[in-house]
């Protein structure tokens, strides 16, 4: 049994108003995964024009979005569903604007590298905020892939700060 | 001053950038998400995203936006109106740092923001208060208060200003109901559920006066403004001079405003704001805003001064740039606000997506704006797209002129109170200045019944 496109906008506008990050569909043969942070996702279906509350920013301008600090137009894409991302790759955006630092404190081994393999739950570098240290945890398990932001650089809100390539749980457990 | 952090949005968040770009300064602007892409942020010369959408997560992080102007080495930080503006934990913070705030002193901030003791200092000073109660903090206590004062009266926030908090209330019957709503309004605005009670005045008009001082010890004003067109205490048709007062009122009412300012040594631009009873023709102080109001644009039509380039100048310490002898006030302006919101739904803002925008052209109008065609109006922030400022020889020809440019201005895919404006620009009362700050309310029903006559 398939589902109608009509079906699947709807599924689509559901989950974009709602806070759930992904969703896995099974309904015999068909399998329909959605998520709104750039994870595969096999629909790919723009929702209807009506903009929603909180655009969720697909990962395809992750490089673009990032590097320049000039506000240039398109950055804030409409709310699009993503689709499949470049490369494969999984950003870890900032969760809010600060200082970036690699290592814990001045000196001491960076959290993470190039080729780290990180779980979810890793703090993968701190955010400074007027003497507020903040952790930000990896959020996907994965190795790291790039380390995009410079220590002691201002990061903005949503820029990202690493490119991590996923492995999911099971694909960890072969290796 | 090299760089700016501009900590706002929307069109003061465009106004700023335009007096940093005359001055030869450097903006950087604090941006929210859905933000990044909007007028002011093309403008900037640098944008830094501070957080999401809703303002507690961005606009109103005073360590975001101190460590975004740290990061981005600006050597200060301007709040425009509403958000921070009005914090003192921002001008502290700013201190604390480094940054020069562009606004007045923590100090002058926290004096003007206790609305009760705002009342003593004007008193102090010789400067006539409504009569009205001192704390109130319990219903026994406005019972009391009211004992004395009669009906009918106002309930005030003592913590803040902007119509939160404030009931009027008719008679004794009455108070009970909205001492708790106001005492509610209270907590939930400003924190603090505490009220006075002041006599109300229903003929009135709110009259206020700008107010400008630099760190040089000189204070001025630069004439007053009539901002009593006002639905739910929210001004929306503005003009400078105040008409229908006699001169000898107006200097009266002006030197009060200074001497306010003098009292608390005001750096920076403020408005010291007072009702005038038009049945007996007193005038009495009611609070001061310390920051750069939205209506200050008439005041620039009229005395050819740009407020914020001064308060930028002020900021880093130089003189201002007239003295009180030199000041002109020559025409007549007004400030239609143009609001997205629909005026037949009660008034309902009304975001969305603008697919027409042609404002209004001509000489003696302007227009200050961040919408474009195309622009998404988000939902998150206030109802504001633009502000339209005519000048005239006189008042008459200001209307007039408001009315043409109100006629020819564009605006398809959201509603706007543009028809609502004009209907009262149109009313022979507006024009003949025979209204008061409840006459707005009179004319929405009035509206609404020409707009059925029109339809049917």
């Amino acid at each position: 049994m398939g589902l109608t496109q009509d079906e699947i906008l709807d599924i689509l506008r559901l989950i974009e108003e709602s806070h759930f990050d992904e969703l896995h569909l099974q309904n015999g043969d068909l399998v329909l995964t959605i998520s709104k942070h750039g994870r595969a996702s096999t629909a790919q279906n723009k929702p209807s024009a009506v903009p929603l509350p909180e655009p969720a920013k697909s990962s395809a301008p992750v490089a673009a979005a990032l590097e320049s600090h000039t506000g240039t137009s398109g950055q804030v894409a409409e709310p699009e569903v993503t689709g499949a991302i470049e490369e494969g790759l999984v950003p870890i955006k900032a969760p809010m604007l600060g200082v970036f630092y690699r290592s814990p404190e001045p000196g001491a081994p960076p959290y993470v590298d190039v080729g780290t393999l990180v779980d979810k739950n890793d703090t993968v570098c701190l955010l400074e905020v007027m003497k507020v240290f903040n952790a930000v945890k990896a959020g996907v398990q994965g190795y790291v892939e790039k380390v995009c932001v410079e220590n002691g650089q201002l990061v903005e809100y949503g820029q990202v700060l690493f490119l991590i390539k996923p492995v999911d749980s099971a694909q960890g457990r072969q290796a | 001053m090299r760089r700016v952090l501009v900590a706002n949005r929307g069109e003061i968040a465009v106004r700023i950038i335009k007096a940093c770009r005359a001055l030869g300064i450097e903006s950087v602007l604090a941006v929210s998400e859905i933000d990044r892409d909007s007028l002011p942020a093309r403008m900037a010369d640098r944008v830094v995203c501070i957080g999401p959408p809703r303002p507690a997560d961005s606009y109103l992080k005073i360590e975001a936006i101190v460590c975004a102007a740290i990061g981005t080495g600006s050597d200060a930080v301007h709040p425009g109106y509403g958000f921070l503006a009005e914090r003192p934990e921002l001008a502290e913070a700013c201190a604390a740092h480094g940054l020069a705030f562009i606004g007045p002193s923590a100090e002058n901030i926290r004096q003007m923001g206790d609305k009760l003791g705002a009342r003593k200092i004007a008193r102090d000073h010789g400067i006539p208060v409504v009569p009205g109660s001192e704390k109130v903090e319990s219903l026994g206590d406005a019972l009391a208060a009211t004992e004395e004062m009669g009906f009918p009266v106002l309930l005030k926030a003592a913590a803040g200003g902007g119509g939160r908090g404030m009931k009027i209330v008719a008679d004794r019957s009455e108070l009970s109901g909205a001492f708790e709503t106001a005492s509610a309004e209270a907590r939930s605005a400003f924190g603090n559920p505490v009220l006075f009670i002041e006599r109300y005045i229903p003929n009135a008009r709110h009259i206020e006066v700008q107010v400008i001082g630099d760190h040089q010890g000189n204070t001025i004003h630069l004439g007053e403004r009539d901002c009593s067109l006002q639905r739910r205490y929210q001004k929306i048709i503005e003009e400078a001079p105040a008409p229908s007062i006699s001169n000898q009122l107006r200097e009266e009412i002006r030197a009060a405003g200074v001497a306010i300012a003098r009292a608390v040594r005001y750096e920076n631009a403020g408005t010291v704001e007072f009702i005038l009873d038009q049945d007996t023709g007193k005038f009495y102080f009611m609070e001061m805003n310390t920051r750069i109001q939205v209506e200050h644009p008439v005041t620039e039509m009229v005395t050819g001064i740009d407020l914020v380039k001064e308060q930028i100048q002020v900021a880093a310490h130089k003189p201002l740039s007239i003295s009180q002898s030199e000041l002109r006030i020559t025409g007549h302006a007004i400030e239609c606000r143009i609001n997205a919101e629909s005026v037949l739904e009660g008034f309902q803002q009304f975001p969305g997506r603008i697919t027409q925008w042609r404002p209004p052209q001509g000489p003696n109008i302007r227009v200050d704006s961040h919408c474009y065609p195309g622009y998404f109006v988000p939902p998150y922030y206030d109802s504001l797209l633009a502000k339209v400022i005519t000048l005239g020889d006189d008042r008459l020809e200001a209307i007039e002129r408001m009315q043409f440019a109100l006629g020819t201005f564009t605006i398809s895919g959201i509603d706007t109170a543009i028809p609502f404006l004009r209907f009262l620009l149109g009313d022979p009362d507006y024009v003949v200045g025979r209204v008061n700050t409840r006459w707005v309310e009179t004319m929405q029903e009035k509206f609404a019944t020409a707009q059925l006559g029109a339809k049917s």
